[in-house]
């Protein structure tokens, strides 16, 4: 059970990366995103968890509470580690919908516009994304084994499963 | 002085949320009473103002599964209403309506969830019914909402609603004792900062 000593916690609005061995998680998204991204070669590895889609004009001096500063930042920081954008594997998963609201269709949506503007973002950077589990109404635990790269998804009620 | 930042309230404006809190939680426990046909205790309800990363720690487990009623609070206060079951408390009213338990929140039917989103409603209902009362507030409410899920990402909704303006999160709690027994329940009310100074002024705090 060693490797579960290593884990490494990634909280709300925040970023988590290692290198070689261990494992990253972030637990309990909801309508949050997990970003993963792994470059192999250099067996670098990190996870994000933003829970709003765009920062804005206001003065919010955390980047990794949105998706589109947190993917530059976290791609910003990696870069600086070695990471090239040409070998990294990116993989999302979260933005549920927790709650409906009969007649009031807006409430709760942020999931899918912070699904929409992750892959946008991601585009925009060339980033393709290798695999995902998004949507739907369950919240998820993501892990990412810097290891070996894999990505394992937790969600209510459902097998672990590898993404 | 309006608030900027929920913690920018002093430990009066503190006192006085948390005195309206508290009417509101034990109109809530009387109905919660009635249902039962138990007798309710409350404990001592708390005000707390924390970072986004403290409540979560705070709650426990992220993982752990619970039922949650949501309603969102429109007119004078704007913000949520949560009430939030575990699996023990859920099953103690279950038990009583229904006649049967069970072993896990995820094998809930349709019928017990049904249930719960009733007893959560009426439970928030008679807290908003007593708070706007006493501070002469119109509140809305809507249709209740309810889930079963992971902790974490059921409290995260609260702070992805408000997430643009804060990193903290505002919000009034007590548990309730059913027959001595201490249920891990949460009944709590998040309302926006505007709502907040609204309130406070209301009651002539600020």
């Amino acid at each position: 059970m060693t490797m579960f000593d290593k884990d490494l916690k990634v909280g709300i609005g925040d970023m988590k990366f290692a290198r070689n061995e261990g494992r990253v998680v972030t637990y309990a998204l909801g309508s949050c995103i997990g970003v993963t991204f792994y470059d192999p070669m250099i067996r670098l590895g990190a996870l994000l968890h933003v829970m709003l889609p765009n920062k804005g004009a206001g003065g919010d001096q955390n980047p990794f509470k949105y998706a589109d500063a947190g993917i530059r930042e976290t791609l910003r920081k990696l870069t600086v580690f070695g990471m090239m954008k040409s070998r990294t594997v990116v993989k999302i998963a979260g933005g549920a919908k927790m709650f409906e609201i009969s007649g009031k269709a807006d409430f709760g949506n942020i999931g899918q516009r912070n699904i929409m503007v992750v892959k946008q973002v991601l585009r925009e950077e060339g980033l393709r994304i290798a695999a995902e589990d998004t949507g739907g109404v369950c919240a998820r635990t993501m892990f990412l084994d810097v290891g070996t790269g894999s990505v394992m998804i937790r969600a209510v009620g459902k097998p672990e499963r590898y993404l | 002085m309006a608030i900027e930042k929920y913690s920018d309230m002093n430990l009066q404006e503190l006192d006085i949320m948390k005195e309206i809190g508290s009417i509101g939680t034990s109109h809530a426990a009387t109905s919660l009473s009635k249902m039962l046909q138990k007798e309710v205790r409350i404990t001592i309800p708390r005000v707390s103002v924390l970072n986004y990363q403290t409540a979560l720690d705070q709650t426990g487990d992220p993982e752990e599964i619970v039922a949650a009623t949501l309603v969102k609070m429109d007119g004078d206060v704007d913000g949520l209403m949560l009430f939030l079951f575990n699996l023990r408390f859920a099953n103690r009213i279950l038990e009583k309506f229904m006649g049967k338990t069970f072993e896990g929140l995820e094998f809930m039917d349709e019928l017990g969830a049904s249930a719960l989103t009733e007893v959560g409603n009426i439970i928030i209902c008679s807290y908003i019914n007593a708070f706007s009362q006493l501070a002469g507030m119109n509140i809305q409410l809507s249709v209740p909402s309810f889930t079963i899920n992971m902790l974490g990402g059921i409290l995260t909704v609260p702070m992805t609603e408000c997430g643009n303006d804060t990193d903290q999160l505002m919000y009034f709690d007590a548990d309730f004792l059913i027959e001595g027994e201490k249920m891990n329940d949460w009944l709590l009310m998040l309302a926006d900062i505007a709502s907040l100074n609204r309130i406070l002024s209301k009651l002539g705090v600020s």
